[in-house]
């Protein structure tokens, strides 16, 4: 028991120093950082215009193309796009 | 996760804390976020602190950080099985236990600051400088004890938390914590006996 007192004794002194403590823009910082992100306006005129471009491009150059073919590349793309962009959400909230 | 009512005019303060998490989910309440924010920074950041150490110290924040953040985008998978604390906890020791394993590979910074904030006035340099020795083992034999050792001593006796809220925070019953303490001592004092310094 008394070297348990002593012991306790040693560690409030060796631990003696001030506590950290946290900055004043703590809070401000958390909330920024959970808000969710949106595009600004010219972001989404951008992917607006992209989307629409790519789809024409692609009906254009897939219009030879059988059926079965369109639907099997529509299905590789589209799966793609939504691993991809579950990845790009993921590293955005790690950010 | 308890549904909730529609209650107008929301006074957050006296609201549950697993009220605030589903206002947060259902309602996407910033408001409410910021309530939980106020509520648990203190506590996850003395978490953090005591988990990292002196070494590690300036990491504590940015993990507090992290923690709140990936406690915002993991609201949606509470289910109210644990005690929301317990489970803000468990994210924050799991967070700060990470960020030491990768902040171990930088050199440790225990600052000029840490240094001299050991202030013995009125004493001799060769004293001083004995007792600084000291405390410079102390604090290194604290770093080489178990991790829950480590928090709890650290929360105890640097960050003055009381054994409750260790308890709380590790999620073990008080006397556990006392138990823990206890053993801490008895294993440093080991660890300091060994390196030659008098540990009575």
């Amino acid at each position: 028991m008394h070297d348990d007192e002593m012991m306790d004794g040693l560690l409030r002194r060796a631990m003696a120093s001030e506590a950290p403590a946290l900055s004043p823009g703590f809070d401000a910082a958390v909330l920024r950082r959970a808000r969710p992100r949106r595009l600004s306006r010219l972001g989404r005129i951008v992917m607006v215009t992209y989307s629409l471009a790519a789809a024409t491009a692609t009906a254009w150059l897939t219009r030879g193309l059988e059926p079965v073919v369109v639907g099997a590349g529509l299905t590789i793309g589209l799966s793609m796009l939504v691993v991809g962009s579950a990845y790009a959400r993921q590293l955005v909230s790690r950010e | 996760m308890p549904r909730i009512e529609p209650v107008e005019p929301v006074s957050y303060d006296r609201q549950t804390d697993e009220w605030l998490a589903a206002r947060c989910v259902e309602a996407a309440d910033e408001e409410a976020f910021a309530e939980i924010v106020r509520r648990y920074r203190g506590p996850v950041y003395r978490l953090a602190v005591s988990v990292l150490g002196q070494a590690f110290v300036a990491d504590a924040e940015d993990v507090a950080q992290d923690v709140l953040v990936r406690l915002h985008h993991a609201l949606p998978s509470f289910r109210g099985n644990a005690r929301f604390g317990t489970w803000v906890y468990r994210i924050t020791l799991n967070q700060a236990l990470n960020a030491k394993a990768r902040a171990r590979y930088r050199v440790p910074h225990v600052g000029d600051q840490a240094l001299h904030a050991m202030r013995s006035p009125g004493v001799g340099p060769d004293e001083r400088l004995r007792d600084e020795q000291r405390r410079q083992a102390i604090l290194a034999g604290v770093s080489e004890l178990p991790e829950v050792y480590q928090a709890a001593l650290r929360l105890h006796y640097w960050l003055g938390t009381s054994v409750r809220d260790i308890a709380d925070m590790l999620d073990v019953p008080e006397n556990t914590v006392k138990s823990y303490l206890h053993r801490a001592r008895r294993l440093l004092q080991g660890i300091l006996t060994e390196r030659g310094f008098d540990a009575r």
